[in-house]
C-alpha cells in the first residue's frame, strides 16, 4: 500500500521554528507532520465522542482510531486525511519552487515515475498547473564532502577550513539540539545509512526526466542541491537544459569557497541557501512518526501496529520521496503556502 | 516632513477660531480619500527609509564643532547639480531630476525641522526583491557622500541623534542671539528653525496654545563628582523680555533635571523611519496593529541619545524628549486646572506612543484596547455615517481631539474634496510610533504604515540593518500570521522603560507570549473539518509577559516547544522559506548578528558607547558635563566611525569587528 504523509500549509498552522536555523535538519518535515497528525486525531476525538474541549492533550487510550482521521482510497493511505487548499491570488502572482528528495536505496528508475507523482500532488495542492523552479536533491551528497574527495585539492583547498562536514548519518536526521523546539527520533537500525553518491550517469538519466518536463512547460526552471565545481563540471556538460539553481547549505553563511562562487557565475547558476539535510526522512523516523503511540512529544501516530499495539497496519514501511513546496507572492515577499508531501511503501504482512 | 506649502499663516487665537472648521474639512477629505481607495487591491510590497543627519562644521584651530545652519545653501546647491538632477536626485521641494526608467536613481533631500538637520530618502522606493535589500546600504553611503560633496570642506552630515551642546553657548554657526519672538527660549535663538514659515509657526502656536512655553525636564545622570541636588546652572531666572520668561521662575526647571525649553530640542532629533505599502488596507491596518508593540522593543534596542545640552542624562532615548518639546496641550487638558474651556483631559502629547488598534481582525480583543481613549465622538459619527468601520472612525476621531497649529488662511476658502491638506494638516501633526497613511489623493500609491520609533544609528550599515529587519519581520509577520498583540496601554507603559538607562540589557517589557495562536474563525476552515478547534481564550493577562529584549530578539529557551521563539530565529526562518541567494543571505546575517548581538548585550548601543567615551575622556571631571572638547573628540570620532565601521577596533564595542 501507498502512504502519502502530508503537513498541510505550515504557515498559518506553525509552531515549529527551528532555531538554531543554519543547522541541517529535518525537523521542520518531522514536527510539521507530527503537528498535523496529531490535529487531525484530535479532531476526530472530538467530533467522535462530543465531550468538552480539553486543552491538554488526549491520553493514549482515547487516541482514535487511524482510520478515523485518515483515508483511504484503493491502495493509497492519505496520512492524515487531505484537502487542498488552493492559492487564492492568480498564477502569476506566485513564485512557486518545489524541492524534491530523492532517497537512498530507491532504484533511479523509478524516479521518473517518482517525479511526475510528486508535482502532481503539489499542483493539486495549490490548485495550479505548473511550477517555477524544481529542485531536486541526489541522495548522499553534499557539496563539501564531493568535492573532498576530488583529487584537485589545489583547485578547492579552502574547502577543509569553510565547509563544515556533513555530521554522521544518525545525527542529519535527526535534530541533536537541545534548543530545538522539536525533535524528531533517532534513527535506528542499519538500513538508514547515508548512501553514497551515485555516479554521474545515473544523475543524469534522472535530469533527462526532468528536462522532459521543463520541455512540457511544466516546469520553468530546474535546479539540483549540494553540487560542488567537480561534480557539476561533470554534469554540465551532458545536459540539454542546464540547472539554473544549485542549492548549497551555508553554515554561518558567508564562507562559500570561491571557486565554486567563480564557477556558478561563469556557468550563469545561481547559488542558493538551503538548510534540508539530504536523508530527510530515514526509514527508523518514518516508523516511529507512523508507528504506535507512546509516551510524550515521540509518540507516533497510531497507523502501524508494533509493541503490543494491534489496531495499527502490519509491516514494513519504506520511505519513497520526499517533496517540499513553497508559494511565495512576488511582489510582497509573502510566503503564501509552504508544505510537505511524503510517500512511502508499506509491504503488509499477510 | 514635505507639505512645505506657502501662504499666510494664523497666529495662534486666529488659529483656534478656525480649528473646528479645518478639522470638520480634514474629516471630509479623509472620507473622500477613504471612499475611494478603500477598495485598492494587490498593491506592491515598496518601502522606504528616512536618515536624518545633523549637519555640523568643524572649528579645527578651537578644537570646537557646532552645529552648521546652512541647510538652505546646502539643499540649494542639491537641487542645482546636474548631474544630481539627471540621475532623478535634488531636493523635491525645489528641484528634482526626473526619475529614470529601469537604472539607478540618485537620492532625494527634504529641509527638516532643524537649520542644522538634511533628510535623504532613496530616489524611488525599495522593493522586496533581495536584491534590492542588498542595496539600501550601498545607497545610504551613496546619499551621505552626496549630502558631504554639497557642503563646505568644514562640515560633515553625521548621523547622531542630537547634538550634545545644542542650547548651549556658542553652539550654532552663524552665531545669533537667543529669545527671539517665535520660540522665546533662553536657550537656541529662533533662527535654529528652518525660516520656512510653517516651522516658526508650527514652535509659536504650540507655545502659544500651551499658554507658555514647552517645558522638557531629562533626568540628569548622577556621576560622582555631579552636584546633588542637581540645578541646571544654564538656566537663567533673571530674564524679563517675554512673559514666557516666568516660565522658570513658576517652576518650569526642575531639581536633577536638564531643562529645555523649546520645540528645537525635540524635533531636532535625527531619527530612523520607515514606510511600508501594504497590498490593501486590510493588510496596512493588520501591519499598523502588529508593528505597534515591537515599537518599544526597536526603541530601546536602538538607543543612542545619553547627552542633552552639554550633561549627561539618565535616559538613553530621545522619545519624551520629542514629545515634551511638542506638547501643545494646555493646563486644563494636562489636568492641572478644571477643565472650563477645553473639551478633554488629554493624557498623552501629540507626538506619543499610539493609543489605537485599528485592525479588523478576529484576534483584536475588545480588552487590548484603550478603555480612556480620547475621541471626538461628533467626527466619528460623520465617518460613521460616510461609511467608514466603528474602528477606523474610532482611530482617527482619536487623532482629530488636536486642534491644527498651522492653518493657512488661504485654504480655508472653499473645500477641495481632491485635496487631503485639511486631513493632513491634522494626520501629520500628530507623531505616534506608527502611522497609517491612507493613499494622497490623485496619485496610485497604496496605503501605508510608517514605523517611526527608532533612533538614527552612527553608521550605514546600522541604518541599513534595522531598516532591514523592520522589512523582514513584516514579511514574516504575514507569511506566519504572526499575533503580536497585547493590549495598547501596555505598549505605552514599554515605551517609558525603553528610556531608563541601558534598558537594552537590564530592563523587562511585556511582550505576547505566542505569536502563532490560531484564528478563532478559522476552526474548521482551513482543510475542511481537520483543524483543530481553537483552544478556549486565556484571560487577557495571561497571554503576555516581561521579557527582557534578549528573550524577545533572540528567543527564550524552549521549555517545551512554550517559549517565545525570537524574532530573528522568525525572521531567519522566513528567509529559510525564500530563494535567497548566498550573497545576500551572507549580507542579512551580517545585519541580524548586529541585531542578535545588541539584544544580547555583547554588542553596546551608540547610548552605551558614547557614555563610555564620555567617561574615558580625559577632560570628563565626573560631573555629568560633556564641555566642547569631549564634544569635538566625540563628533570627530563618530564621524571617523561612520567610515571606519568599526574595523579599525573604535566603535567596535557598538559595532563588532572584523565585518
Amino acid at each position: 500500500m501507498k502512504l502519502i504523509l502530508s503537513t498541510s500549509n505550515i504557515m498559518t498552522n506553525t509552531t515549529v521554528i527551528r532555531r538554531p536555523t543554519f543547522e541541517k535538519s529535518n525537523t521542520e518535515l518531522v514536527a510539521s507532520l507530527r503537528a498535523n497528525f496529531a490535529a487531525h486525531q484530535s479532531s476526530a476525538s472530538r467530533s467522535q465522542s462530543p465531550s468538552p474541549r480539553t486543552s491538554s492533550p488526549s491520553p493514549i487510550s482515547t487516541i482514535p482510531s487511524f482510520r478515523t482521521w485518515t483515508t483511504q482510497q484503493d491502495q493509497t493511505l492519505y496520512i492524515p486525511t487531505h484537502n487542498p487548499s488552493p492559492l487564492s491570488e492568480p498564477r502569476d502572482a506566485y513564485d512557486i519552487t518545489v524541492k524534491l528528495f530523492y532517497l537512498p536505496n530507491i532504484p533511479a528508475y523509478k524516479r521518473c515515475l517518482q517525479t511526475r507523482e510528486a508535482i502532481d500532488l503539489v499542483l493539486r495542492e495549490l490548485g495550479t498547473t505548473s511550477i517555477d523552479l524544481l529542485i531536486v536533491s541526489f541522495p548522499g551528497i553534499s557539496f563539501d564532502a564531493d568535492d573532498e574527495d576530488s583529487s584537485d585539492s589545489d583547485l578547492e583547498a579552502d574547502i577543509d577550513v569553510v565547509s563544515p562536514k556533513e555530521p554522521t548519518p544518525d545525527s542529519t536526521t535527526i535534530t541533536t539540539s537541545s534548543s530545538s523546539s522539536s525533535s524528531s527520533t533517532p534513527a535506528t537500525g542499519s538500513d538508514d545509512q547515508e548512501s553514497p553518491p551515485e555516479d554521474i550517469p545515473t544523475m543524469l538519466q534522472t535530469w533527462h526526466t526532468l528536462e522532459t518536463l521543463h520541455a512540457s512547460g511544466l516546469v520553468s526552471k530546474l535546479g539540483i542541491a549540494e553540487f560542488g565545481c567537480q561534480r557539476l563540471a561533470k554534469f554540465l556538460p551532458h545536459t540539454r537544459v542546464r540547472p539554473s539553481v544549485n542549492q548549497i547549505n551555508v553554515r554561518d553563511c558567508c564562507v562559500v569557497p570561491k571557486p565554486l562562487i567563480l564557477f556558478a557565475k561563469k556557468e550563469g547558476i545561481e547559488l542558493l541557501t538551503h538548510n534540508d539535510c539530504t536523508n530527510v526522512l530515514p526509514r527508523g523516523t518514518l516508523r516511529e512518526l507512523l508507528g504506535p503511540g507512546g509516551e510524550g512529544r515521540e509518540k507516533g501516530a497510531g497507523v502501524l501496529a508494533g509493541h503490543g499495539f494491534e489496531g495499527g497496519l502490519k509491516g514494513d514501511v519504506e520511505p519513497q520521496f520526499v517533496v517540499k513546496y513553497t508559494a511565495v507572492v512576488k511582489d510582497r515577499g509573502v510566503v503564501e503556502s509552504k508544505g510537505y508531501f511524503a510517500v512511502a511503501e508499506l509491504r503488509e504482512e499477510v | 516632513m514635505g507639505l512645505l506649502a506657502i501662504g499666510t499663516p494664523l497666529e495662534w487665537p486666529e488659529a483656534k477660531k478656525v480649528a473646528s472648521h479645518v478639522r470638520a474639512w480634514g474629516i471630509e477629505q479623509l472620507l473622500a480619500i477613504w471612499n475611494h481607495a478603500k477598495g485598492k487591491e494587490r498593491d506592491a510590497m515598496l518601502w522606504g527609509d528616512e536618515i536624518e543627519y545633523l549637519v555640523v562644521a568643524y572649528d579645527e584651530d578651537a578644537h570646537k564643532v557646532r552645529l552648521s545652519l546652512r541647510q538652505a545653501d546646502i539643499l540649494a546647491a542639491l537641487a542645482s547639480d546636474e548631474k544630481l538632477l539627471s540621475q532623478g536626485g535634488g531636493v523635491p521641494d525645489l528641484e528634482r531630476g526626473s526619475v529614470p526608467e529601469n537604472d539607478i536613481t540618485a537620492p532625494v533631500f527634504h529641509p527638516e525641522f532643524g537649520r542644522f538637520m538634511l533628510e535623504a530618502t532613496p530616489g524611488k522606493p525599495w522593493g522586496i526583491g533581495f536584491k534590492d535589500l542588498l542595496d539600501v546600504e550601498r545607497n545610504m553611503k551613496w546619499r551621505r557622500k552626496i549630502a558631504k560633496e554639497h557642503m563646505d570642506s568644514t562640515e560633515f552630515p553625521i548621523t547622531l541623534t542630537t547634538f550634545p551642546s545644542l542650547g548651549r553657548e556658542d553652539c550654532t554657526i552663524p552665531s545669533y542671539p537667543v529669545s527671539g519672538p517665535k520660540l522665546r527660549s533662553q536657550f537656541v535663538p529662533d533662527e535654529i528653525a528652518n525660516p520656512h514659515i510653517r516651522f516658526p509657526t508650527l514652535a509659536a502656536n504650540i507655545r502659544a496654545r500651551r499658554g507658555r512655553k514647552v517645558e522638557i525636564n531629562v533626568p540628569i545622570f548622577k556621576d560622582e563628582k555631579t552636584p546633588w541636588p542637581f540645578r541646571d546652572p544654564t538656566v537663567n531666572y533673571d530674564l524679563h523680555k517675554w512673559p514666557e520668561d516666568d516660565d522658570v521662575r513658576n517652576g518650569a526647571a526642575k531639581e536633577n533635571y536638564i531643562y529645555m525649553d523649546a520645540m528645537a530640542f525635540g524635533m531636532g532629533s535625527c531619527c530612523l523611519q520607515i514606510t511600508f505599502q501594504a497590498k490593501n488596507i486590510e493588510e496596512g491596518r493588520k501591519m499598523y496593529d502588529q508593528l505597534s508593540p515591537l515599537g518599544p522593543i526597536l526603541l530601546a534596542l536602538t538607543a543612542a541619545t545619553p547627552i542633552y545640552k552639554g550633561f549627561l542624562a539618565d535616559t538613553d532615548v530621545r522619545w519624551n524628549q520629542i514629545s515634551k518639546a511638542v506638547d501643545d496641550r494646555t493646563a486644563e487638558e494636562l489636568g492641572e486646572k478644571p477643565l472650563k474651556n477645553d473639551r478633554w483631559r488629554v493624557p498623552k502629547s501629540r507626538y506619543a506612543s499610539n493609543s489605537t488598534y485599528i485592525s479588523e481582525d478576529t484576534r483584536l480583543r475588545p480588552e487590548y484596547l484603550d478603555p480612556n481613549l480620547v475621541i471626538d465622538t461628533d467626527l466619528k459619527k460623520r465617518l460613521v455615517e460616510g461609511g467608514m468601520d466603528d474602528l477606523l472612525a474610532t482611530h482617527f476621531a482619536h487623532l482629530f481631539i488636536r486642534d491644527p497649529i498651522v492653518v493657512f488662511s488661504e485654504d480655508l476658502k472653499e473645500l477641495d474634496l481632491t485635496k487631503a491638506d485639511h486631513f493632513e494638516n491634522l494626520q501629520s501633526t500628530n507623531w505616534q510610533h506608527m502611522r497609517f497613511k491612507p493613499p494622497p489623493p490623485g496619485s496610485d500609491m497604496g496605503w501605508r504604515v510608517e514605523f517611526r520609533p527608532m533612533e538614527i544609528q552612527i553608521t550605514d550599515f546600522e541604518n541599513a540593518a534595522f531598516s532591514i529587519f523592520i522589512v523582514l519581520i513584516t514579511r514574516a509577520i504575514l507569511s506566519y500570521d504572526l499575533n503580536f498583540y497585547i493590549p495598547i496601554t501596555r505598549v505605552s507603559e514599554n515605551m517609558e522603560t525603553a528610556h531608563k538607562r541601558d534598558a537594552v540589557n537590564t530592563e523587562k517589557f511585556y511582550f505576547r507570549k505566542d505569536p502563532f495562536q490560531v484564528r478563532s474563525v478559522e476552526g474548521g476552515a482551513v482543510s475542511g473539518n481537520s483543524r483543530p478547534a481553537t483552544p478556549p481564550l486565556l484571560p487577557v493577562e495571561e497571554e503576555y509577559t516581561l521579557m527582557t529584549i534578549n528573550e524577545i530578539i533572540n528567543g527564550q529557551p524552549d521549555k517545551d516547544g512554550n517559549g517565545f521563539p525570537g524574532l530573528i530565529p522568525l525572521v531567519e526562518n522566513y528567509l529559510d522559506s525564500m530563494n535567497v541567494d548566498v550573497e545576500t543571505r551572507c549580507a542579512l546575517a551580517r545585519y541580524l548578528e548586529l541585531i542578535r548581538r545588541r539584544a544580547d548585550g555583547s554588542l553596546w548601543t551608540a547610548a552605551k558607547w558614547i557614555r563610555e567615551f564620555v567617561k574615558r575622556h580625559p577632560k570628563y571631571a565626573r560631573d555629568s558635563q560633556v564641555d566642547d572638547e569631549i564634544q569635538y573628540d566625540l563628533v570627530k570620532t563618530v564621524e571617523g566611525i561612520t567610515r571606519s565601521e568599526g574595523r579599525d577596533g573604535v566603535g567596535a564595542e557598538m559595532l563588532g569587528r572584523g565585518r
